[in-house]
């Protein structure tokens, strides 16, 4: 079969329309969402390309054709893995995902210990051939939640047993976030709640549920409570509270944003909340002060990555914002087509896992940027400037291609309900 | 299906979920535009734009021929961010690969440092990363530029960490020259001088404009946002001739070293015009050298016998004496009221029984006190008043802030005792500035007609004179014509048969002057630390007076020569001297050589191989009458032929330079050790060290080229 496909490729090589409508005919998956992924790939480039401005300034004597470069550069790259990780028979992405998980726990360790340090929390590897860090959070998060669609779907039968439905689905999210949460706590507790939906989705017991929210509590009650004790301490003497927390490490890190957020009212507001609410305040409800012209971008820090969202409504309007809102929905409500219409448990799990995961982030990220919740580094996935995480989400894009793929290969076949596919992929 | 439909009713629940925080996230959006928005927006425009000040170039202060005293030059603070990201990327490889050559060239450049030092220093601050390290200050615009072009400078701000603060500053080229006259403008104390007078001219007026701050800290300016756009200073042109202080300063310098006199002043006035053409102010510092140090001429002081001109007028003008009133100087020791008048110059006895003239040419302080004890101590008021008509009570009003104004006692108050009255009369009891006592001298010069003293006569706005300021009299006459012939003749005779005359006994021009010595109280220890200030004060040439000069030195205590005659007059010559060369017979020569000009004659000065190859080129016959043993020769030449002669140099006199190009005319001058002054261009037409006359190392010259 391969040495066909090669000739069959080769025959065709020579006209490009060829070639093209090869492509197109190749390639597969629900229609929308490839129309989502595009769509808000060309966002990501028309407001990278103008929220780099001052990076560019302070970099590249600014030059930012640079970033523009980069970020279509990403996008190639992004394209290329979604298409051909959607070539790939999802089926095989069960033991993929055993596979990566076990790669990632050795690779969290090791980032906890010698990653490198950007702005304080050690959270990135740094590739040695490319040369290029990666927060292997995102992919420790890619790995757990395929590998946890696995575990979902292979244990329905004894789910609500918490010996044999729930401790093996909860350890492994135990695991990541535990060793994510020292150099990013918002990204574990972000970790932790979406394993916990896509559990509740996965039908784990509501008690058990609720167990692990109670358990979370405790740390989280912990650091809230000494955000709030320091700082009516703060207030009598600084010195003092900056060293008693200072041996906490990214402890202090945390409880200041705490801090930040809790006493926003009566402290002034923190820099970068302060710069997004500006930006939000610029662009008026339909119109904004159009696609290039923020003023913001100067000054709020990480304009081109967390702080994107404000960006996009300072340049488009409140409307730009309702409308990358409203793509994030449109993409979760097509994943979700995909799940009822799959007829493989594993291949159900992941299309809604991914598709969650992902909207999740959005919309953390959204709420960040209108100061719902306090200050995450979590990027706007497919929008914010390139990276590792844009790759990651390319990767999660293609492996619910991949289902979707499948999905409509498969239309027309008898629907086998989901208690026999479970004895399938099992 | 049952397990799908469970699932789905969780996934549509969890769908629901997501739509809601997202309906919350747009709301909260609305709410921060809608509701916030305008609180928001107002905090953009604080944050980030603001007024910036647009400093104007304050102006220049000229002298009278247009040499710069003090104007504006640029200066830079270099500063180095060490915490620069360009400068550290890459665990500092950009610091380390530049450190070695970097250190050399500062090295170099600054010189105040080995290259190992500055290597030291710069990775003393790389470790412990200093935000804003200063390297250098008040480096001047070349070194800067000299600076930018080094290795990682080079390379920006950004890269390098190298932060350059610049700034104006004051700068005097002639360094003392009238420096205290000039002022100060400093950043952080109170101007003086000129730099305070007429500080609203030349400072000029700020601009300001709105810019918005950027990424960076870098501004810009935002358009269509309120701006006015800065005036500069206007540029003032003083009185002051550099030459002419400098021939003052150079000669109460020279004093005022070889006497250790405490302080001194000496002023030079344009008789006709009141111009101050010099001011020169000297104090000794602590460390034993001169200094520009306190505006003396503007401060009162006991003025001694320099006073006694002001007696004399007033006697002649209220008509109680006659010149050839005899008075008895009673050998120099008169009591009265339980008081003794002593005479502080000394005369022979032959001396004792004088005319008034007399007592006054030889400086008696007894005669003048019992002239006029016994002509106004009925009616002091009247003598008072005199001294009013005199304007010896209100100060002279010229252009300098902190004129004070002369001490005079009245009778009828508290400080008025019998002594006043007889003491004033030898400038004692009565405090008066050196200035005021100039523009008394200087009334008499100009027959008559008092005039202010002033020190800047326009003021310019890019060489445009947008206001001249024209001399002003204080006072048509303020005194008979009668009183001043005869005064004129005192004045005189000090100079040929009294204290002064052996000063200008060989003078080529006629001096009218008096010498003053005062004896002065040194705070509580009053006077018997015999601290004496020794004054002159003068006009010449007597026959028709160009300049009045001042000079007033207080010695040391104890100081060995202290007479006005020995400390003083010597000064007033020097400075007389020069000016009459330059200024006063120089005028009468040119008008005289201008008559017989034949416009076939020519003279050029140079080297003898140079112009024998010149005149062999363009083939003109001339007659060579040099010796072999000269280098330098003159060609003179006209209708009737060319001569060719020796031009004597020799070591220790002057040589004539007229004639001569500027190349010659530096290499001469500089291989005398002569310091050049060089104007105009073209040849030499004018040398202010005249030709024969004897010339020591480091002397400066001027020359002018036509």
């Amino acid at each position: 079969m391969p040495l066909e496909t090669a000739d069959k490729l080769f025959s065709q090589i020579p006209t490009v329309e060829g070639m093209r409508s090869q492509l197109v005919e190749r390639t597969k998956g629900d229609k929308y969402i490839w129309g989502i992924v595009i769509l808000l790939a060309l966002i990501s480039v028309l407001v990278v390309y103008s929220a780099t401005g001052s990076l560019a300034y302070k970099m590249n004597k600014g030059n930012n054709e640079v970033y523009l470069f980069k970020q279509l550069a990403f996008m190639l790259v992004g394209m290329f893995i979604i298409y051909f990780l959607h070539r790939v028979n999802y089926t095989l992405y069960s033991r993929v995902a055993t596979i990566l998980f076990f790669i990632s726990i050795p690779l969290l360790i090791y980032t906890l210990f010698f990653g490198a340090k950007i702005n304080e929390g050690s959270r990135w590897i740094r590739l040695p051939i490319i040369n290029m860090t990666f927060q292997t959070s995102d992919f420790a998060k890619l790995a757990l939640f395929m590998y946890l669609s696995r575990v979902l779907s292979k244990k329905q039968e004894v789910i609500k047993d918490f010996k044999k439905g729930f401790i093996p689905a909860v350890i492994p999210v135990f695991i990541v976030c535990i060793l994510i949460m020292p150099a990013n706590l918002s990204n574990a507790l972000l970790t932790g709640a979406t394993s916990l939906l896509l559990m509740f989705i996965g039908r784990v017991s509501l008690k058990h549920i609720f167990l692990v929210i109670l358990i979370a509590m405790i740390p989280l009650a912990l650091i809230v409570s000494v955000a709030v004790v320091t700082y009516d301490k703060k207030k009598t003497n600084t010195t003092e509270q900056t060293e008693t927390t200072h041996s906490f490490g990214r402890f202090r890190t945390w409880v200041k944003r705490v801090q930040d957020f809790v006493y926003a009212k009566d402290k002034e507001t923190p820099y970068q909340v302060q710069q997004a609410k500006i930006a939000i305040a610029n662009g008026g409800i339909l119109m904004g002060l159009g696609p290039g012209n923020s003023r913001q971008r100067n000054y709020l820090p990480q304009a081109y990555n967390d702080f994107i969202y404000s960006i996009i409504i300072e340049e488009y309007g409140l409307l730009g914002g309702a409308f990358i809102i409203i793509i994030y929905l449109l993409f979760l409500f097509r994943c979700i087509r995909i799940f009822r219409r799959c007829p493989y448990a594993f291949g159900a799990f992941l299309a809604l896992a991914l598709s969650f995961t992902l909207v999740i982030q959005a919309v953390a990220n959204m709420a960040v940027n209108v100061n719902i919740v306090p200050v995450t580094g979590v990027t706007l996935p497919l929008v914010s400037m390139g990276g590792s995480s844009f790759l990651f989400t390319c990767g999660a894009i293609g492996i619910i291609l991949s289902v979707a793929r499948n999905v409509e290969q498969a239309e027309g076949d008898d629907i086998i309900t989901i208690n026999k596919a479970e004895s399938i992929v099992a | 299906m049952d397990v799908k439909r469970d699932i789905l009713w969780r996934v549509y629940l969890s769908y629901i979920a997501v739509v809601l925080v997202c309906i919350g996230i747009m709301s909260k959006a609305f709410y921060i535009q809608q509701v916030q928005g305008k609180h928001w927006k107002s905090l953009q425009d604080s944050l980030h734009q603001k007024i910036d000040i647009v400093e104007a170039e304050r102006g220049t202060i000229y002298s009278e021929d247009g040499q710069m005293l003090s104007t504006s030059i640029p200066q830079f603070d270099i500063y180095i961010d060490f915490g620069a990201e360009g400068l550290r990327e890459k665990n500092g490889k950009r610091f380390k690969d530049n450190l070695d050559s970097l250190s050399s060239n500062l090295s170099e450049l600054f010189k105040d440092h080995s290259t190992a030092e500055y290597k030291k220093i710069l990775q003393e601050g790389y470790k412990n990363e200093e935000r804003y390290y200063l390297l250098q200050k008040n480096i001047s615009y070349k070194q800067y530029q000299e600076l930018k072009r080094f290795p990682l400078v080079r390379l920006g701000k950004n890269k390098s960490g190298f932060i350059a603060d610049d700034k104006n500053i004051r700068l005097n080229p002639y360094n003392l020259l009238a420096y205290r006259t000039i002022g100060l403008d400093r950043a952080n104390a109170q101007k003086i001088g000129l730099e305070l007078t007429y500080n609203s001219v030349l400072k000029g007026k700020e601009g300001n404009r709105l810019v918005r701050y950027i990424a960076g800290g870098v501004s810009v300016p935002i358009e269509g946002g309120i701006e006015t756009e800065a005036e500069n200073g206007k540029d003032i042109v003083t009185t002051i001739d550099v030459f002419i202080q400098e021939v003052t300063e150079n000669a109460l310098m020279k004093m005022m070293i070889g006497n250790d006199a405490e302080h001194g002043c000496a002023i030079v006035m344009e008789t006709k015009t009141g111009k101050i053409k010099a001011m020169a102010n000297l104090g000794k510092r602590g460390d034993g050298n001169y200094w520009e140090d306190y505006n003396y001429a503007i401060n009162p002081t006991e003025p001694g016998s320099t006073f006694k001109l002001a007696t004399i007028i007033s006697l002649l003008e209220d008509k109680k004496i006659k010149l050839n009133d005899i008075v008895n100087l009673e050998f120099g020791k008169w009591n009265i009221n339980g008081q003794t008048v002593f005479d502080s110059e000394p005369h022979g006895a032959e001396d004792n029984v004088v005319t008034a003239k007399r007592a006054f040419e030889i400086s008696s302080n007894v005669g003048m006190a019992k002239l006029v004890y016994s002509n106004y101590s009925n009616n002091p008021n009247q003598f008072i008043r005199r001294l009013h008509q005199l304007h010896l009570d209100s100060v002279t009003g010229i252009d300098l802030v902190g004129e004070r104004n002369s001490v005079i006692y009245k009778p009828g108050t508290k400080y008025w005792s019998a002594t006043t009255l007889p003491w004033m009369a030898f400038g004692y009891n009565i405090e008066i500035t050196p200035l005021q006592t100039i523009t008394l001298y200087n009334a008499i010069a100009n027959n008559g007609k008092m005039m202010k003293p002033y020190l800047v006569k326009s003021i310019k706005e890019q060489n445009e004179i947008v206001d001249a300021i024209d001399p002003k009299s204080i006072d048509d006459k303020i005194c008979s014509d009668a009183t001043l012939k005869q005064v004129k003749e005192c004045l005189e005779g000090v100079c040929s048969e009294g204290t002064a005359r052996f000063v200008f006994k060989s003078s080529m021009y006629k001096v009218a002057g008096k010498t003053g010595t005062a004896l002065v109280a040194n705070g509580s220890r009053g006077y018997t630390d015999e601290i004496y200030q020794a004054s002159f004060a003068g006009y010449f040439p007597a026959d028709d007076p160009q300049y009045t000069c001042l000079v007033v030195i207080k010695n040391k205590p104890h100081a060995l020569k202290r007479h006005g005659a020995d400390v003083a007059a010597p000064v007033f010559k020097e400075i007389a001297d020069r000016l009459y060369a330059r200024y006063v017979r120089d005028s009468k020569f040119t008008t005289a050589s201008e008559i017989k000009k034949d416009s076939s004659y020519f003279s050029y000065a140079g080297l003898k191989e140079d112009v024998k190859a010149v005149m062999k080129k363009v083939k003109l016959n001339y007659k060579d009458s040099t010796a072999l043993i000269d280098d330098w020769t003159i060609v003179n030449g006209n209708s009737s032929g060319i001569t060719m002669t020796n031009k004597i140099t020799n070591s220790n006199t002057m040589p004539v330079l007229k004639g001569m190009g500027l190349k010659d005319a530096v290499y001469l001058c500089e291989s005398m050790g002569l310091k050049l002054n060089v104007k105009g261009k073209g040849r030499v037409a004018n040398q202010s060290i005249a030709a024969g006359q004897a010339i020591s190392k480091g002397q400066q010259i001027n020359i002018e080229l036509n």
